[in-house]
Order: structure tokens, then C-alpha cells, then sequence
């Protein structure tokens, strides 16, 4: 079973003085995925990839990548070797060129792709003898794209990889993610607060709030199991308690009872129709609303 | 490639320190006939209080070549000058790359921190090193241009006592770096202590000769021909103690 996640914690806490940045957070990504992880700025999106990396230590719980712990320093190093990463702010090196920073980050790696470096200079047009400070926000992220991907890599760690680009830049940046990721056996786990690029590229997701996931699985599972099931009654709705599993929201407001299912919507709709509403819908829901839904139900 | 980046990171502070103490040491040497004319004048200044104590001293010491190499270069401009670029090469490191510097990048590599740090460590005492020896090393091959010759041992020697004793201001800016997220910290403070110990050595004569700075300079070498084995076993365990809690603060910290 272990084998068939690339990642997974259980009960990952960590503690920065006495803020709690995480706080029990289990997570599982299967591997091949490429699996989105959402959720608000300051959520601990940030934290659990430092984690993982080996770059913070958690305080409690464990963190497993490849199946190896990322708090021992030798496991960690494997870990990194056959990982590539792109932080949040693009952190490279501003006294290299581009040139430098590919030759000082290959032989770092048994496996770099020289056949790759060659074709993602030419796709983002990376001029060599640029020095990294000189390269525009989205030139930097190509770089610390073309960085990642041509480690050879198993996993691909992203944080925030389309932060503070353009639209266009986002869809060049997400459509050269894809396309590496349709040509190689890899697994890819990136952090966005951009629903719609999740929606766009993922297959699985994993939402995070206050340092907990709070919602994980497949996308397509999450699209087929989420159905709004929307009660219209005569009179003011009831206060009614749904019993079961599935429910993940109800709401009342005058004659409206919504209720939000995450599985099982037709034995809550069965439940529901008990209520002898006037009208019932079923809609479907957007991976946004899900977001949006599931964090706010922690407010 | 970390020794690369090492190099990249300290290039310009060593080639500044490099060139500015080649010329101090050349200077030293070429200005060696003026200061033999000048020698004379000395016993009509003022010869009260420390400042006058301490101007006879030189004078006595400059009377014969070896003395004034001593006196002028590596009890003064070298030991100085030095000090200043051990603290400048010990201080940043991984930590003050800062925004923008890569820190995460680094540490996303498959290295672990202990060898992240030790190329550091050692990068910075090889450039250390370099700078004890190639100045001191001019003296020799400069000192027949005024007539006069100076030991290549005696320049070896100095320049060991100067690098042994001298690494722990090296060892304290490298270990407050591990602490502190910028360079002006370490730096600071680390000068700041390089001041004060200085200060006491002047102010207290009796402690000045366990003072570090006497270690360095190769005083002891200089007046008895013996080496300050004590005070260089001591400035060097200090050292490498202040290296391992550099390596033992960076592997607790978080990024």
C-alpha cells in the first residue's frame, strides 16, 4: 500500500513559536498523480513542502517521500535527489546566468536531461549569458522550471509555480508542466490558491485549511461524489439534522435549506425529500465552490 | 560545484583583500630607507605616556630589517588588515543569501547541510589562508629592492601563527552567521569583538600577552624563536569549536 503513494504524512504538526503552521495535516499522493494542493495564503502550503524537502523539521507526526522519513538528513538528501522543486519566490542564484545556474545544478543530478535543457532553452527562449537578476519575473520561473524539469526527477515539488505571472506566462508555464509531465513516469504535487489552475492540470487535489486537510481524493471522484441539493419549502425551511455520512454543509436561510453533499446524495436526497420540501434541485459542483464550501465550513 | 558557488559568493572580498594587502606589503617594504631616515627624529618626541611607550618600542624594533618587518607589517597593517577580511569572508554564507539569494534552491540540492557548510568553511579558510600567505610571501622576493633580505621561513612562520590564531574571528562571524539571517550582523559583531579584545590588550599590558593578536603576530616567534604553541592550540580548538556549533545551529534551523 505504501508503495502506491509517493508522499504521505500523518499527523504532520508543526509549531513556529506559538504559531501552529501545521496541525495534524495527513496527506496521501498517489503516484503519476499530479496532485493539486489548495488553500488560503498562510494555510501551511509553504510548510509542509519545507517539510518534505527536509527543509524544516516537523514537530510531530512524519513525513515520507519515496518512503523514506524527510526528517533524517541522509533519507532527506535521496529525497531531494530524486525530486525537483521550484519555490514560491523562484530562489535562485542573481550572481549566475542562466548558464551558470544549469551548469552549477547538473551534476548535482546522476540523471539531468541534457536533451531536455537544450529543448527548454529554446521553448522559453532563455538567453545564457543572462544574469539571473537581470531575468524578468516570468524568465525566472521558466528558469527555475527548466531547472526542475530536467533533474530526471520522480516527483516534481511545485510551490506556487505560476505566482505573480501574467496569464499568458501562467498558460505557457502550465502547458510546458503537462506536456513534460505527459512524456515522463512522474508524480507532481504543486500548491496554488489558483482554483482554476488546479482545475485545469490536476487529477487529484488535496485542500488544506489551518494546517489540516481538510478534503482529498481525485478530482473526478470529488466532481461525481459533490452534488448541491437545494430544498425549497412553503414556509421557513426546517431545522432539519441530516443523519449520516456525506453531509458536508447545510444551510438555512427563509424558505431555502442547502445542503451540500461530498458522497452518498442520493440517501441524503432521500432524507431530504422526507421533509416534504415544495421543489428539490441537484446541481453539480465546481471544484471552486468545493474550495470555497469546505473552507469556509472550518471558519 | 559548492566550492563554485563558494568562490562566487566571497570572490570579491578576497581579491579585494588580495590586492589591498600585496600592496600593503610592498609598501612596507619600499618604504623601508625613508623610515631608516626618519629613525633618528624619534627620541625628540614625546616620550611620556603609552603613545610615547609605544613609539620608542617601535623605533628600538625598527633598527634592524627584521624588526621593522615585524613591527610594521605583521604586528600592524597585515594583522589588521587581516582580521578585517576574516571577519568579511566568514560572515553570510547560506543563510544571508536572503530574498532573491537562492537559500531555498540551495537547500532543495542533494547535499546535506554539514557539506553545504563545510565547503563554505573550508572555501573561506583557503581564501583565508591565501591571504596570510601570498602578501607575507612578497616580503621575500621584494626586500632586495632596498637592500635587504627577509627568511622565507620567518614569513612561513609568521604567516602560520597569523592563520592559526586569527581563524577564530573567521570561526564567530561563520557561527553568527548560522544565526542570523543577514551579513551586517555577524560582521558587526564579530568586529565589534575583534575591537574590544584589541582595546583590552592596550589598556591591560599585563593580559596582552595572551592576548590573541600577540598569537598572531608572532611575537613569540619573533622575540625567542620559539612558536606560541599554546596559544595557537588554543585559538585553534576555539576555532573548530566555534565551527561545530555553526554546523550543530544550522542542521536545528528551520528555512
Amino acid at each position: 500500500m505504501a508503495d502506491s503513494f509517493v508522499i504521505e504524512t500523518a499527523d504532520l504538526r508543526k509549531q513556529y513559536g506559538d504559531v501552529e503552521a501545521l496541525r495534524g495535516l495527513s496527506l496521501q499522493v498517489p503516484a503519476g498523480s499530479i496532485c493539486g494542493f489548495l488553500g488560503r495564503n498562510g494555510a501551511g502550503k509553504t510548510t509542509t513542502i519545507k517539510v518534505l524537502l527536509g527543509m524544516a523539521r516537523p514537530t510531530s507526526g512524519s513525513a515520507v517521500v519515496f518512503g523514506l522519513p524527510a526528517d533524517e538528513q541522509k533519507a532527506s538528501v535521496d529525497i531531494r535527489r530524486r525530486t525537483g522543486f521550484v519555490s514560491d519566490e523562484k530562489d535562485l542564484y542573481d550572481s549566475m546566468n542562466v548558464e551558470e545556474m544549469i551548469r552549477f545544478t547538473a551534476p548535482f543530478f546522476p540523471r539531468w536531461r541534457g536533451d531536455l535543457e537544450q529543448r527548454y532553452l529554446r521553448r522559453f527562449e532563455l538567453p545564457p549569458d543572462r544574469k539571473v537578476k537581470a531575468l524578468s519575473r516570468g524568465m525566472r520561473t521558466k528558469l527555475a522550471l527548466l531547472l526542475a524539469l530536467c533533474r530526471g526527477a520522480e516527483l516534481l515539488i511545485l510551490d506556487e509555480p505560476t505566482s505573480g505571472l501574467d496569464p499568458a506566462m501562467t498558460e505557457e508555464a502550465l502547458q510546458a508542466l503537462v506536456t513534460h509531465v505527459a512524456g515522463e513516469e512522474m508524480t507532481v504535487f504543486f500548491s496554488s490558491h489558483q482554483i482554476a489552475e488546479v482545475d485545469q492540470i490536476a487529477d487529484h487535489v488535496a485542500i488544506i485549511d489551518r494546517g489540516r486537510v481538510v478534503l482529498a481524493g481525485a478530482l473526478d471522484d470529488l466532481r461525481e461524489n459533490f452534488r448541491r441539493i437545494q430544498l425549497v419549502f412553503d414556509g421557513d425551511a426546517p431545522d432539519a439534522a441530516f443523519r449520516g455520512t456525506g453531509v458536508a454543509r447545510v444551510r438555512r436561510k427563509g424558505r431555502v435549506l442547502t445542503v451540500l453533499a461530498s458522497a452518498r446524495a442520493e440517501a441524503i436526497l432521500d432524507e431530504a425529500r422526507a421533509l416534504n420540501p415544495v421543489s428539490v434541485d441537484v446541481v453539480p459542483v465546481t471544484l471552486k465552490e468545493i474550495f470555497l464550501e469546505t473552507v469556509s465550513a472550518e471558519d | 560545484m559548492l566550492w563554485y558557488k563558494s568562490w562566487l559568493d566571497t570572490r570579491w572580498r578576497f581579491l579585494i583583500g588580495l590586492t589591498l594587502l600585496m600592496f600593503s606589503a610592498a609598501g612596507v617594504v619600499l618604504a623601508y630607507p625613508r623610515v631608516i631616515k626618519l629613525l633618528p627624529l624619534v627620541p625628540t618626541a614625546d616620550d611620556g605616556g603609552e603613545l610615547g611607550r609605544r613609539i620608542r618600542e617601535a623605533a628600538e624594533l625598527m633598527r634592524d630589517y627584521r624588526g621593522y618587518v615585524f613591527a610594521q607589517w605583521f604586528r600592524q597593517n597585515l594583522l589588521q588588515m587581516w582580521t578585517i577580511f576574516a571577519v568579511l569572508l566568514g560572515s553570510g554564507g547560506l543563510l544571508a543569501q536572503g530574498s532573491g539569494g537562492g537559500v531555498l534552491f540551495t537547500l532543495s540540492m542533494p547535499a546535506t547541510r554539514n557539506r553545504l557548510l563545510g565547503v563554505r568553511a573550508a572555501a573561506g579558510l583557503a581564501e583565508l589562508l591565501a591571504l596570510a600567505f601570498v602578501p607575507t610571501l612578497l616580503l621575500p622576493l621584494l626586500s632586495p629592492a632596498v637592500g635587504e633580505s627577509y627568511g622565507v621561513g620567518d614569513a612561513l612562520i609568521h604567516g602560520a601563527c597569523l592563520f592559526g590564531a586569527g581563524s577564530v574571528f573567521f570561526s564567530l562571524a561563520f557561527l553568527l552567521s548560522t544565526s542570523y539571517d543577514d551579513l551586517w550582523r555577524p560582521l558587526l559583531i564579530t568586529l565589534a569583538a575583534a575591537v574590544v579584545l584589541a582595546l583590552c590588550g592596550q589598556v591591560f599590558r599585563q593580559l596582552s600577552r595572551y592576548s590573541v593578536f600577540t598569537v598572531m603576530s608572532g611575537e613569540t616567534y619573533f622575540r625567542t624563536g620559539h612558536l606560541p604553541w599554546l596559544g595557537l592550540l588554543a585559538s585553534l580548538t576555539a576555532s573548530a569549536a566555534m565551527l561545530y556549533f555553526a554546523t550543530v545551529n544550522l542542521a536545528r534551523r528551520d528555512f
